[in-house]
């Protein structure tokens, strides 16, 4: 079942983390952009992620070299005709998804797997917008993907099982454990994280306690390894703001209305980490600013 | 008879096809890259120039008949057919408390081999997709299991029992194993040989000093400990593992770093020992150079690989309550006169002595580097761990394959 090559299309945070975990287990990666700068920022990233995993010990010297090598930046998504396996992790809009996939379907071969790595979207709408929607299944990884051991297989309404086991097997031989979810909006990681952070977001917002002392509190409290608002800040803040959005517009529940505060910051451009600035600090490395408190937060 | 024996690892195979009736290698070679792009074949047949094949290469089977294949080829080939092969011998890392022998794979046996997963996740199921490969491809033939573990399972329990609570030994199955068997195996054999006395009469010290690093004090032919644990990151420094290390370093470490499991693993693993503590590599040769040019830190490496070393060899002739050998071998032992003498130079009040002309001069050859007045023997012994696979898969498929 091995994949000589695979294309990963959007070089974001999560198809950055994508094409190296799928490079590291000795898969050749395309990893498609809209244009040569962003593809080459794209491998930029990759590489600056591995040297911070290098400093934490995680990854050697040879091991980022490797992996890098089997990484090629392209920005023509006709490279897609060339592979049997298209993953998709362009931004989380179902517009732009459907109309991606519509074009996928034209250029691939009949027989490639298109998977998605949306985290909220409707997989049975974009598997729609192609002639192949037996072949369009949905793989959700969380960030930072070589991290978190695990990927939410979802399955459309015509999701073929020959395409889940493909794709099933494919996530374990990434060293992912699989659990498998029927299509509904969130699936299980979002669904039941998004209202989490929301509602400490809320906590923050009504003057009950300092952000750090909300975070303290639910990593203590529940033995969790890091805070809802640190959390928040690292996933982005507009990726939480757009998955609460899209929650909302399909299940119509009010626990998923974004917290004011959340929509203030947004607005703000304070997005969390990649823009140095969230619920906390961050230096360019990501690491968090410790001395200071935020307190104009307060005054947003 | 001929033997082809096997070491299977994640995306590598290596092997040799030995004739037993002069007990050569008629060719070796291996294949890597197995399941990635670029997968290639390096093959040497004793009598001819290496040749290098590439190929699509997705998992171990083909690359088991790649062998074959090349093994049989017209140009490059030694043997005319297939069943010229009489048998295969593999590598095994980890047999767990199950094996003390070598055995000969049966239905039976694989599931005790499938049992010893656990033990060495990062191993043994790569011997076991190349004992399955082999089965397929070369259908009748007996397949032999070689472990490395097996030489140590003789150990007393004073030896192999950490100061643990018991119920993790009942649990878990954690003690002492110890590695690198088969090496300090034939290096023990060839040291009694070069003695002109059996192996049960004496009592040497093996150091194996690879890319891994392991010693074992073999005491009338019983391994009676040996420095690598449950798993092969105890004990000696070795080129990025750090040996003997304080448990709560890690406890500490990862908190402080917030490090994961897989973090803290790697840094034992591959960010220490001897490339840990120079900061520029894990190749002696590259830090003796370095040390020779002033260089501070590779120098600091090589004194603490040594003096760690000199701690185990005085620690094992203790415990057997003396010494007839001390035998180096692996990469460093076989090629660094300046090892042998650094980790021993301490040892003369013992009666270990070397002799500077005979160890300067004695290279990936056996050699006894003793000076004239030593009563502990040093010796330089070639390491050829594939023979002894090969021996052990001969006599036990002409034994019947009681043992075990």
């Amino acid at each position: 079942m091995a994949f000589q090559r695979i294309v990963v299309i959007g070089g974001g945070v999560m198809g950055q983390g994508i094409s190296r975990v799928v490079a590291a287990t000795g898969t050749e990666v395309t990893l498609v952009e809209q244009n040569e700068e962003l593809a080459k920022r794209a491998m930029e990233g990759i590489g600056e992620h591995m040297d911070r995993e290098i400093e934490k010990w995680g990854l050697t010297s040879s091991e980022k070299k490797a992996i890098l090598s089997r990484i090629t930046p392209k920005w023509d998504v006709k490279e897609a005709a060339k592979v049997r396996m298209v993953i998709e992790s362009i931004q989380e809009d179902i517009e732009a998804k459907k109309a991606l996939f519509r074009r996928l379907d034209e250029i691939c071969k009949p027989n490639t797997v298109l998977v998605t790595n949306t985290s909220t979207l409707s997989i049975t709408e974009i598997a729609a917008a192609s002639n192949r929607p037996d072949k369009v299944i949905g793989m959700h990884f969380l960030n930072p993907v070589e991290k978190i051991p695990l990927a939410e297989v979802v399955r459309g309404l015509k999701t073929s099982d020959e395409t889940f086991t493909t794709i099933k097997q494919f996530a374990s031989e990434l060293g992912k454990t699989v659990i498998s979810v029927s299509e509904y909006p969130g699936y299980v990681t979002t669904r039941i994280i998004v209202p989490m952070l929301n509602e400490a977001m809320h906590v923050l917002m009504e003057g009950i306690a300092e952000a750090e002392d909300i975070d303290t509190a639910i990593k203590l409290g529940f033995g969790l390894n890091i805070g809802p608002l640190s959390l928040a800040d690292r996933m982005g803040l507009d990726e939480v703001m757009s998955w609460m959005e899209n929650l909302l517009k399909e299940l119509s529940e009010h626990k998923y209305n974004p917290c004011p505060l959340l929509r203030k910051m947004v607005r703000a451009g304070h997005l969390g980490v990649k823009t140095g600035r969230g619920f906390f600090k961050y230096d360019e490395e990501g690491n968090r600013i410790r001395e200071e408190r935020i307190d104009e937060l307060k005054t947003l | 008879m001929k033997i082809l024996v096997i070491n299977a690892g994640s995306s590598s195979i290596k092997y040799q096809l030995i004739n037993m009736e002069d007990r050569t290698a008629l060719a070796k070679g291996n294949v890597a890259r197995i399941g990635m792009s670029g997968a290639v074949l390096t093959h040497k047949p004793y009598d001819r120039p290496e040749v290098k094949v590439s190929g699509e290469i997705l998992d171990h089977i083909m690359a088991i008949e790649y062998v074959i294949a090349i093994l049989l080829s017209e140009n490059h080939g030694v043997i005319k057919d297939k069943t010229e092969i009489g048998a295969v011998g593999h590598r095994f890392v980890h047999g767990g408390e199950y094996f003390e022998n070598s055995i000969l794979i049966d239905e039976e046996k694989m599931v005790q081999l499938r049992k010893c997963i656990d033990l060495a996740p990062l191993h043994n199921p790569h011997n076991l997709r190349g004992i399955n490969a082999c089965q397929k491809i070369l259908e009748g033939v007996p397949q032999v299991a070689v472990f490395d573990t097996a030489m140590h399972l003789k150990m007393p329990p004073k030896a192999y029992m950490y100061g643990l609570p018991y119920k993790l030994y009942k649990r878990y199955s954690i003690r002492r194993y110890g590695f690198h068997g088969t090496s300090h195996y034939y290096v023990s054999l060839r040291a009694a040989d070069m003695l002109g006395k059996p192996r049960e009469e004496l009592k040497i010290i093996t150091a194996h000093l690879g890319n891994g690093a392991s010693i074992a004090a073999i005491d009338k032919g019983v391994s009676v400990d040996t420095s690598m644990g449950f798993t092969p990151l105890e004990g000696l420094l070795m080129g990025t593992r750090c040996g003997d290390v304080d448990p709560a370093i890690i406890l500490h470490v990862m908190a402080r770093e917030e490090l994961s499991l897989h973090e803290a693993n790697t840094l034992l693993n591959k960010h220490s020992g001897l490339l840990g503590i120079s900061g520029l590599s894990s190749d002696m040769k590259d830090l003796m150079e370095d040390a020779d040019s002033g260089g501070k830190k590779a120098a600091l490496a090589i004194e603490v690989y040594c003096y760690r070393l000199m701690k185990y060899i005085a620690g094992y002739t203790g415990v057997m309550s003396g010494c007839d050998a001390l035998v180096f071998t692996g990469g460093i032992g076989e090629n660094a006169p300046l090892i042998r003498k650094k980790s021993t130079e301490n040892l003369e009040f013992m009666g270990l002595k070397i002799d500077d002309n005979k160890n300067n001069a004695s290279i990936r050859v056996e050699a006894d580097i003793s000076a004239g007045d030593a009563t502990i023997k040093s010796m330089v012994i070639p390491t050829n761990e594939e023979l002894v696979i090969a021996t052990d898969t001969y006599e036990l498929i002409n034994s019947g394959a009681k043992q075990a």
